[in-house]
């Protein structure tokens, strides 16, 4: 077996420290790990410079568009006030208490022998139509003149209104003798209290017809 | 293998560098990188969300424009029912003429007060309360004047009527109403 010298160990082992040089060697791990940091980050900086260009893309369009849509919304709340407001100044329109047929039925119902002296009416919007008639009525029963007139009125006004109330508020004999038709007649003062509802009554639902007719003998 | 302590010592000063790299890497880099890219991605997402809406917004105003029109005209003709300025000023005389035209010749109106309305939508609105007096008119006059002035006048609303026969003319009766007119502020 050949006898090896090794004259160079001392050389060797040195080198092979060298090489083995934990400080160099966690360099080059350090340069290797920045170096994959370097180019995870410039990948990830490219990703956040590609997504901030489409966020000035879309800033820009959205300035483009935001004046309009500001515009819009504007708009749109503006219109829905003016069609908030014209219904509720179509239903105030539509739910006034109208005077002139009132006065129109009253007169019809007034007869020759019943005269009135005063009229006073007042819409609430809570409790309705409040009506005073006062007069005085005239004949050989003059308390039956003014409940003829009361009658009338109720039957005149049930046929537009709904919750119709026609009472006397005072009923009074007069000693005063009136000429009517050339015959000297007695005299009665009235006071009529009217209150309704404005709104017409509810018309009672038609009776629905029978399924089948019953015939002879049917049991 | 069986380091020295010389490789010991320089080991452990490469783990605290890598830590320190680490660190400075996530702290001053990426850290601060992620969270720009979230923020723009969220600004972004809400934006992106704003030009959503905003289409369906115009695209619905467009559509109100078209449907709300009837009642555009509707409330522009109502508010063309009362003329610019003080209602004290034209409103006396519009009466006036109107119980004129009706064969009343004398008919006096006066303002008794106003109130805002109890609706939000009519808040640009308000109800001015007036006294109209007739000293003199016939009955059968008087009510075909209601009826021609309650048509006429779809704003205005009569809340009280009182009718009284005149003592000396028997013919003749003395009426006074009292209306209420919703008249837009100016």
């Amino acid at each position: 077996m050949a006898l090896h010298l090794n004259l160079l160990h001392e050389e060797i082992l040195e080198q092979r420290q060298r090489q083995r040089d934990p400080l160099k060697i966690g360099m080059l791990v350090l340069i290797g790990c920045g170096v994959l940091m370097f180019l995870y980050y410039s990948w990830n900086a490219y990703r956040t410079l590609e997504i901030k260009s489409r966020l000035g893309a879309i800033e820009r369009s959205w300035a483009k568009v935001e004046p309009k849509v500001t515009a819009a919304q504007k708009r749109v709340s503006e219109l829905q006030g003016i069609v908030k407001a014209t219904r509720t100044l179509d239903d105030y329109i539509e739910n006034r208490f109208f005077w002139a047929p009132l006065l129109q039925k009253v007169s019809r119902c007034v007869a020759p022998n019943t005269q009135l002296i005063s009229l006073e009416g007042s819409v609430d919007e809570n409790k309705g139509v409040t009506v005073t008639l006062e007069g005085i009525a005239a004949g050989r029963e003059p308390r039956a003149a003014a409940e003829d007139l009361r009658q009338l009125l109720l039957e005149q006004l049930s046929q537009s209104y709904s919750e119709v109330k026609v009472e006397f508020k005072s009923l009074e004999d007069l000693d005063t003798m009136v000429n009517l038709g050339g015959t000297h007649t007695p005299t009665a003062r009235y006071t009529l209290a009217l209150t309704f509802n404005p709104a017409p009554a509810p018309k009672p639902a038609p009776v629905a017809p029978p399924a089948r007719q019953k015939k002879r003998g049917d049991t | 293998m069986k380091l020295t302590k010389d490789q010991t010592k320089k080991l452990g000063l490469s783990i605290v560098g890598f830590v320190f790299l680490i660190y400075v890497y996530f702290t001053f880099f990426l850290g601060p990188l992620n969270r720009s890219r979230a923020i723009a991605l969220s600004k972004i997402h809400d934006r992106q969300s704003k030009l959503d809406a905003s289409k369906e917004e115009m695209s619905k105003a467009a559509k109100l424009e078209q449907t709300a029109r009837t009642a555009t005209e509707r409330f522009a003709a109502l508010k063309k029912l009362n003329p610019e300025g003080a209602p004290i000023a034209w409103f006396p005389p519009r009466i006036k003429t109107f119980f004129a035209n009706e064969q009343i010749d004398k008919a006096v109106a006066r303002l008794e007060g106003n109130a805002a309305l109890k609706q939000d939508e009519l808040s640009g609105w308000l109800k001015y309360n007036w006294v109209i007096d007739v000293p003199q008119a016939d009955y059968a006059v008087i009510g075909r004047a209601i009826a021609d002035l309650e048509n006429a006048e779809p704003m205005l609303c009569v809340t009280r009527l009182n009718i009284h026969a005149l003592p000396d003319h028997p013919q003749y009766q003395h009426v006074e109403l009292a209306a209420a007119n919703l008249i837009e502020k100016k």
